[in-house]
């Protein structure tokens, strides 16, 4: 029974690193996801305010000493790169053409109070961007109207931002590694759905039954080997993300200070994901069905869960229908790891939610099945 | 004691209306080859089915030199070479052969002397490490039928062993079970192809809408087609 079982294993397996198709499914789409989505998440992750440089029209209407001040101040904050009105062009003109992200104009009677600085920004901008361009023009017209030679200075006396060393801010890497190693992982339901429907068209699977090999034996020859390369996966893109990114991208990954409790997420995750192929699998009833079943699951799983757009800038309904995905769940799980350092109680119960998804994806795959 | 006795078997597929087999029975006696005849729709692949443990829900009582089915125990005593190339194409025949000799609880040693032994019989041994998708139809369907033979079965179930076969690769098929034969090993053997039927098979079983309707010897009937259309009133090929 374990000659069996063993030769099951390495049959799925070569059959499917056979598969050139599977390949680039299951590892190269991943990395890929991983080396683009960083470089595209940068600026989510990134400060708004000192990691890149604002590009400004600064309009002084006033001339007068305070507005003179304010705007050579802001004229040459090291944050600030001052961009002059191209003639002619009006501010739709200016955003259209990505000339600025912003105009400032300060008012004819500004330094008598009676009217404010204006900020028109580019109607595109994220919101978290706007943010940051009118905390860092409130801080510098503060410093004018309340003759302040350094607002940070002051404040900072006042606030003090405590983080863990190395970690002010994570990197965009942190976020993408484990997003689409699950992502890919949840992928395999496709080779996995397709081999099966594949074996039981060309009868390959009912030849099996004419040997004295149970159903049991088989459904463990089918299971074992995608869950190993699951884990091998997730290994995989750990090493891609730890090793390789940093040195193409330039961004750190960090794995946190409890490593080892990657163990049981990955186990976790990878029955989430087995499981989700089996039930796939006993499911659909042609390859064409299991290749659209999968994929589809997998990417609203992957929406819903945020892993295509990142968790902490969904709204509120969003974040309450995550939780619906395991997806979520699996992510979650990493970043407690990664970045958290959470003690393994608080991973815990997600580890628990995502076996359960798989323990009920097998029930279900278990009563649906049609081995012949 | 007979290789295989099949009586009264009825089985229908799940939302069928019609019976695949009906009250069907047969007999196949120990080192004969028998022919099993029928058109399309006839119930013989069914048949097969039953016979090699693959269908369940059916009334009536298979046989295998005198062991009950189902009996997991019985299928080592059977070769089954299905209708359809059921191999793995990405894997080579030699590990096409390894995998379906370990299914058959075959000790490494074994696996090594029988898929020579085997592919030698079958005139692939040249190709043994090629990934059988390089394969022709013909040598595909010899394959098919060699992990059928791996295990040295002492009752060979073939079905429809030579469709989508050229000429030689045919010839050669039927060669190698002329041999088997004459080395003792019980053959049924289900095909469309008439004249070698008649001239392979030393008994017949005609099928027709589930039913058997005749069982005999082949040298009590001189044209095999003419009576064949004579009981069944179509020919083999007909729908």
């Amino acid at each position: 029974m374990t000659r069996q079982l063993r030769e099951l294993i390495r049959k799925e397996i070569l059959v499917l690193l056979r598969d050139k198709q599977t390949i680039l499914l299951l590892f190269l789409m991943p990395v890929a996801l991983i080396f683009f989505m960083t470089l595209a998440l940068k600026g989510v992750y990134t400060d708004k305010i000192y990691e890149r440089q604002i590009q400004l029209v600064i309009e002084n209407e006033s001339k007068l000493p305070k507005a003179s001040l304010l705007e050579q101040k802001i004229g040459s904050h090291k944050q600030i790169s001052r961009v002059d009105r191209p003639e002619g062009m009006d501010d739709d003109r200016i955003f259209a053409e990505n000339k600025a992200q912003a105009v400032v104009r300060i008012p004819g009677g500004f330094d008598e109070g009676e009217k404010p600085v204006e900020i028109i920004f580019d109607p595109v901008l994220d919101y978290g961007y706007k943010i940051a361009i009118r905390s860092l023009m409130t801080s510098l017209t503060v410093e004018v109207v309340m003759g302040i030679d350094n607002l940070e200075v002051v404040v900072a006396n006042l606030i003090v931002e405590k983080t863990k060393p190395n970690r002010e801010i994570p990197s965009p890497l942190q976020q993408t590694v484990p997003a689409y190693a699950i992502f890919a992982m949840f992928f395999i339901a496709i080779p996995m759905s397709i081999g099966f429907l594949k074996e039981k068209n060309d009868g390959t699977l009912q030849r099996l039954f004419t040997y004295d090999v149970s159903t049991n034996l088989l459904t463990l020859g089918k299971i074992i080997p995608y869950y190993l390369i699951n884990c091998f996966q997730f290994v995989l893109m750990l090493l891609v993300g730890f090793y390789l990114m940093p040195r193409i991208i330039g961004f750190p990954f960090q794995l946190g200070d409890h490593a080892l409790y990657l163990i049981p997420v990955t186990l976790a995750v990878a029955a989430a994901t087995t499981g989700f192929g089996v039930l796939v699998a006993a499911l659909a009833r042609t390859p064409e069905q299991s290749s659209t079943l999968a994929a589809t699951g997998a990417i609203l799983m992957g929406v819903l869960g945020g892993i295509m757009v990142p968790y902490f800038v969904m709204p509120v309904l969003m974040k309450k229908l995550a939780m619906i995905s395991p997806m979520y769940w699996a992510h979650q799980a990493y970043l407690d790891v990664f970045l958290r350092d959470a003690a393994f109680g608080l991973i815990l119960p997600k580890l628990i939610v995502l076996t359960l998804f798989a323990g009920i994806c097998f029930y279900i795959a278990g009563r649906r099945v049609e081995w012949i | 004691m007979n290789a295989l006795d099949i009586s009264s078997i009825t089985f229908s597929y799940e939302g069928a209306s019609a019976c695949a087999l009906q009250n069907f029975s047969l007999t196949v006696a120990d080192g004969r080859m028998q022919a099993l005849l029928g058109p399309n729709g006839a119930g013989k692949s069914t048949l097969m089915r039953v016979i090699t443990g693959q269908m369940r829900g059916y009334s009536g009582d298979v046989c295998i030199f005198g062991r009950k089915m189902p009996d997991r125990g019985a299928l080592s005593s059977i070769g089954y070479a299905p209708q359809a190339i059921s191999l793995y194409k990405s894997l080579t025949a030699r590990e096409n052969l390894r995998f379906f000799g370990t299914m058959a609880n075959l000790s490494d040693k074994q696996i090594a002397e029988r898929s020579e032994a085997v592919l030698d019989q079958i005139g692939l041994a040249d190709h043994a490490g090629e990934a059988i998708a390089t394969y022709s139809g013909g040598m595909q369907r010899r394959l098919n039928l060699a992990v059928a033979l791996l295990h040295s079965p002492k009752l060979l179930l073939l079905d429809e062993p030579t469709v989508g076969v050229d000429p030689q690769s045919r010839h050669h098929i039927y060669e190698t079970l002329i041999r088997l034969n004459e080395s003792g090993m019980t053959i049924l053997l289900s095909t469309h192809m008439m004249e070698e039927a008649q001239r392979l098979c030393s008994s017949v079983t005609l099928a027709d809408g589930g039913k058997m309707i005749y069982d005999g010897l082949m040298s009590e009937i001189d044209n095999l087609e003419k009576f064949f259309l004579e009981k069944t009133g179509r020919g083999l090929r007909d729908d």
